[in-house]
């Protein structure tokens, strides 16, 4: 039996801020044993193969997840290959090169772009990029591109992959160019000052310095990026076209395993196996989002929490 | 102006000890509101290691800043007056900053080693001056750390990285950094601030003999270091240069009280 000690308020406050702790807990744990559980009939039936059955056909039963995890990682690593640049660029510029009292106003404008909920960049890619896409980019890929795999066009509407890709880039962009400016401030002052003495110029100190000083905390900002990615759901539904296919082309139209959960899971629950499958498709999600958030804070933790320490470049 | 891909250890200079290296006139410096540098003027001698005294915030290590244009990157700093350096003004127009830099070398307070190994921290300077000849740079490197006293050390661990080093060894990696561009000025500010007084000493060495090569400035509050390896000194107290003069002079016969009080200790 625990024994407490109630004497002081102190103590009683404590006590029940950790029932609040243990409370968190226990959801998380709450949240893995039902999607665990209610997965296990999906799991059993199709083992393994899940993973790579394209065929999604709820009347006949048959559930793969192959079109959705093709689709998922399709917009991941082109809405990655888009915002990596642009983060890297933004976070270098604001912490080498941006003039004190511009730094602060640029800061604040990417913390409030991180908290634009995603549904209304959904909505804003609708109305700006799908058209751009339709009107200029997918007429322009179609006339001069179109003998280069993964970018032909066919049905040029505008809404797939791309769509999708350039939306979620928007919103990985504020988290790997915050994390990329936190890191590259983490490298020692005196450090770049040794560089610049030496007759650096900034570049040189940017490239030779800061970068090396700092890939770890960007490499961390990267993979927090790719978690976001993954699990981006809203505003892929409204732009992703929403058909259960393996793309064949970055302008092909698709399907993302939460784009599907969202759209279908209210219907899926009058069968079970179909149920089923779309709760294993939300297992697939959270062990792939999991296991990306811990690689992603455990190296930022060494960087940016744990101060950068100089042991870490020790023994070289 | 020396060369950098000729070396000044090899060709002392002796001939020429009594002209005047660096020349510093009405140097005033402020930032923001702050005016921290007021009316400097004086002159280092070429071949001579001069220390700059004070307590802290007194101006001197940003005095030191001001000799190789370091200040430029402060911002709201404003800068009049002239440093001429071998008689070129190096705030005109027509000055290459990373020139500047390759002939004023800098070591700091404490030991700053890039996150690379031993060999490319000394080599970086060669290599962002833009030498691409592996056997100069090879040859180079060997010989600034041979000048550092601390190619023996580390002679079998080149391509170890810096940070593996000691304290003391990591200060002398950045001092063979500093001279591996051949320049004819070393600024060192407070370069045995964070020592061991074994390390201390090596490094005390090092600079009474490195001043055959370089007119070295040094900032510093240890009196009896400056005592022990200057040939000048000088007293900065709130942005303002007390005394200049001979150490011989600054130590035993000081003209400004201020200056007596401070190196009596009563600071």
């Amino acid at each position: 039996m625990l024994k407490l000690k109630l004497n002081h308020k102190d103590d009683l406050f404590k006590f029940i801020l950790s029932i609040f702790v243990f409370g968190i807990i226990l959801i998380f744990l709450t949240v893995v044993t039902v999607i665990l559980y209610y997965s296990y009939p999906a799991v059993s039936r199709f083992g393994i193969a899940f993973l790579w059955t394209k065929e999604w056909d709820p009347p006949k039963e048959i559930f793969g997840a192959a079109t959705f995890i093709a689709g998922t990682f399709m917009v991941t690593i082109i809405a990655l290959i888009f915002a990596i640049p642009l983060s890297l660029g933004i976070g270098i510029f604001l912490e080498e090169y941006c003039p004190k009292f511009l730094k602060g106003f640029f800061t604040i404008i990417i913390e409030l772009l991180a908290g634009i909920p995603s549904v209304v960049f959904g909505v804003w890619g609708v109305l700006t990029i799908v058209p751009w896409l339709r009107k200029y980019i997918e007429p322009f890929f179609k006339s001069h591109f179109s003998f280069i795999p993964f970018l032909q066009v066919t049905e040029n509407i505008g809404y797939g992959i791309l769509a999708a890709s350039i939306v979620v880039a928007f919103m990985v962009v504020p988290i790997i160019a915050s994390i990329t400016k936190d890191s590259l401030a983490a490298v020692p002052k005196i450090t770049k000052d040794g560089a610049l003495a030496m007759g650096a110029t900034r570049l040189d100190v940017i490239k030779d310095i800061s970068l090396p000083f700092s890939y770890r905390g960007i490499y961390g900002g990267i993979i927090l990026g790719f978690g976001r990615a993954v699990g981006e759901t809203i505003a892929v539904v409204l732009l992703i076209g929403n058909q259960a296919i393996i793309p064949k082309s970055i302008f092909g139209v698709g399907y993302t395993i939460s784009a599907v959960l969202a759209n279908t899971f209210t219907f899926a629950v009058i069968s079970p196996i179909y149920a089923s499958s779309e709760v294993e498709l939300a297992l697939i999600l959270l062990l792939v989002s999991l296991i990306i958030n811990i690689i992603g804070r455990n190296v930022l933790q060494r960087v940016i929490g744990g101060k950068l320490s100089r042991a870490q470049f020790g023994g070289g | 102006m020396t060369d950098i891909n000729k070396n000044n250890i090899d060709n002392i200079t002796e001939n020429n000890k009594d002209e005047i290296k660096i020349e510093v006139k009405n140097l005033n410096f402020s930032y923001g509101d702050y005016h921290l540098l007021k009316d400097i003027n004086l002159f280092f001698k070429k071949n001579s290691v001069c220390t700059i005294l004070g307590p802290s915030g007194c101006g001197k290590s940003s005095f030191l800043r001001t000799l190789n244009r370091m200040n430029d990157y402060t911002e709201g700093s404003k800068l009049t007056g002239e440093v001429l350096l071998d008689g070129k003004n190096i705030y005109s127009k027509s000055v290459d900053v990373v020139e500047l830099r390759r002939n004023v070398g800098m070591v700091f307070q404490s030991p700053n080693p890039f996150p690379k190994t031993i060999f490319e921290n000394v080599a970086f300077g060669l290599k962002i001056h833009g030498i691409k000849n592996k056997q100069f740079i090879v040859e180079r490197v060997e010989k600034c750390l041979k000048y550092a006293g601390l190619f023996d050390e580390v002679k079998d661990k080149l391509h170890k990285n810096a940070f593996s080093l000691s304290g003391g060894q990591q200060q002398r990696l950045c001092i063979a950094r500093a001279i591996a561009t051949n320049p004819s000025v070393l600024l060192m500010d407070e370069p045995t601030a964070y020592l061991d007084p074994a390390a201390t000493a090596t490094i005390l060495d090092l600079i009474a003999d490195f001043k055959k090569f370089y007119t070295i400035i040094i900032v510093s509050h240890n009196i009896q270091q400056a005592g022990r390896i200057s040939d000048y000194s000088g007293f900065f107290l709130d942005g303002e240069l007390i005394e200049f003069s001979k150490s011989g002079d600054f130590f035993t016969r000081p003209k400004d009280k201020r200056t007596e009080n401070f190196i009596t200790n009563r600071f």
